[in-house]
C-alpha cells in the first residue's frame, strides 16, 4: 500500500505537469513542469521526502534503462539520416563535447571568481 | 506457429522481458569489464536492436511494451526533483555558476552545430532539426517544428547526444580535469540532457542533482535562443 500512494502521488504529479504544460503559452514539456511542481512541493513542505523516497529511489537508480524504447526507435529513423550519417555522427559527438567542456569551463569559472577572497571553496 | 510467434511479440510482456534482460546483460558486461565505453544502455539498445531485426519484429510489436517503459520517462524526470532538493545548500551557493553554465553551454551547443552543419554543406532543414539536439527531446521537437526541421531527424540526434553524452561523460571529466562536482553535473546535463544524467546520477549525488537542474535550465535558455535564431 505504502508503494501504490508514492506511486500514485507520483503520477498525480506528473498529470498536473501535463495539464500545466498544456495551458502555458511556451513549449516547456510536461516532464519539466512536474519536475519543478515537486521541487516546489518540497521546498514548502507540502510533502516531505519520505512520502515519495522509494518511488523516486526506483526511477532514478534505473533511469537509463527507460531511455532503451527511445534508443530503439532511431531505427525507424535511420532511413531518413542515413544519407547524411558521417556529418550526423561528427556533429553528435564533436558538438556534445565541446558542449560539455565550455559547460564545465564557465561553471568553474564563475564559481572560483564568486569566491575569490574566500580561504576556501 | 510464426502466427503464435507474432502474437507472442506483439505482447508487452515481450518487449519489457526483452529489453530488461539487455540491459541486464549490457550492465553485467559494464561492471566485469569496467569499460565505460561499453556502456549498459548503448549495449542493451544495439541487443535489442539485434534481437528485432534477427527475428524480423515489427516495430509496432515492440513499441507494446517500449511504449510502457518510455512512460516512465516523464516521473523519473519529474523525481530529479528530490535529488535536487536534497542538494538545496549546494544549488543555493551555487545558483550563478549553474545559471551561467547553462546559458553558456547553450549557446555553444547551438553555435557549433550551425557552424558545423555549414561546414558540411547540410540542408537548411537538417539545420534546424540538429540545432536543439542537446536537450530533452520534447523541447527539442518543438523548437524542430517551429523552424522547419524534420522532427525524426532531431529524436535521433538528441538520443545519439545523450549516449554519447552518457558513455563519454566519465572520461571527459577525467580529460578536461574537471574537479568541481558541480561544474561536471552541469556539464553532463546542458550536453546531453536527461540520457546524459541517467550517468550524472551513477557518478555522483552533487552531479547527478546539478545535472538535473541543467535539463530544464538548458532546455529553457534553448528555448529563448531558439527564438532570436530566426
Amino acid at each position: 500500500m505504502k508503494l501504490l500512494i508514492q506511486i500514485a502521488i507520483v503520477f498525480g504529479i506528473c498529470l498536473l505537469g501535463e495539464g500545466i504544460s498544456m495551458l502555458i503559452p511556451i513549449p516547456v514539456p510536461a516532464s519539466v513542469v512536474s519536475m519543478v511542481l515537486l521541487f516546489l512541493c518540497l521546498l514548502f513542505g507540502w510533502l516531505r521526502e519520505e512520502h515519495i523516497r522509494d518511488k523516486a529511489d526506483f526511477l532514478l537508480k534505473n533511469m537509463a534503462f527507460f531511455f532503451i524504447p527511445a534508443g530503439v526507435s532511431i531505427l525507424e529513423h535511420f532511413d531518413t539520416i542515413k544519407g547524411i550519417i558521417l556529418p550526423f555522427l561528427f556533429i553528435c559527438f564533436f558538438t556534445t563535447i565541446l558542449t560539455f567542456a565550455a559547460t564545465a569551463g564557465t561553471v568553474a569559472l564563475v564559481s572560483r571568481w564568486m569566491n575569490r577572497g574566500e580561504k576556501y571553496e | 506457429m510464426n502466427e503464435f510467434l507474432q502474437e507472442i511479440y506483439s505482447s508487452p510482456f515481450f518487449a519489457i522481458c526483452l529489453s530488461v534482460l539487455a540491459y541486464a546483460v549490457g550492465y553485467w558486461l559494464n561492471r566485469k569489464t569496467g569499460l565505460p565505453l561499453l556502456n549498459p544502455l548503448l549495449i542493451a539498445i544495439i541487443l535489442v536492436v539485434l534481437v528485432i531485426q534477427i527475428l524480423h519484429i515489427p516495430m509496432e510489436s515492440y513499441n507494446q511494451g517500449g511504449d510502457i517503459i518510455s512512460m516512465f520517462l516523464a516521473p523519473a524526470t519529474a523525481v530529479l526533483a528530490v535529488s535536487i532538493y536534497r542538494q538545496l545548500d549546494i544549488l543555493k551557493k551555487n545558483i550563478v555558476p549553474v545559471v551561467a553554465g547553462a546559458v553558456v553551454g547553450s549557446l555553444v551547443s547551438m553555435g557549433s552545430v550551425t557552424l558545423l552543419c555549414r561546414l558540411f554543406r547540410l540542408e537548411e532543414k537538417i539545420t534546424a532539426s540538429l540545432l536543439p539536439k542537446s536537450v530533452t527531446t520534447p523541447i527539442a521537437m518543438g523548437i524542430s517544428e517551429q523552424h522547419g526541421g524534420i522532427v525524426s531527424v532531431t529524436v535521433a540526434a538528441v538520443v545519439v547526444t545523450g549516449i554519447v553524452g552518457a558513455m563519454l561523460a566519465p572520461a571527459l571529466i577525467k580529460l578536461f580535469r574537471v574537479k568541481n562536482p558541480v561544474a561536471a553535473g552541469v556539464a553532463i546535463g546542458t550536453a546531453s540532457h536527461a540520457l546524459g544524467t541517467s550517468k550524472a546520477i551513477e557518478i555522483g549525488e552533487i552531479e547527478g542533482a546539478m545535472s538535473g537542474i541543467a535539463i530544464g535550465a538548458a532546455g529553457l535558455c534553448t528555448v529563448i535562443f531558439a527564438m532570436f535564431a530566426g
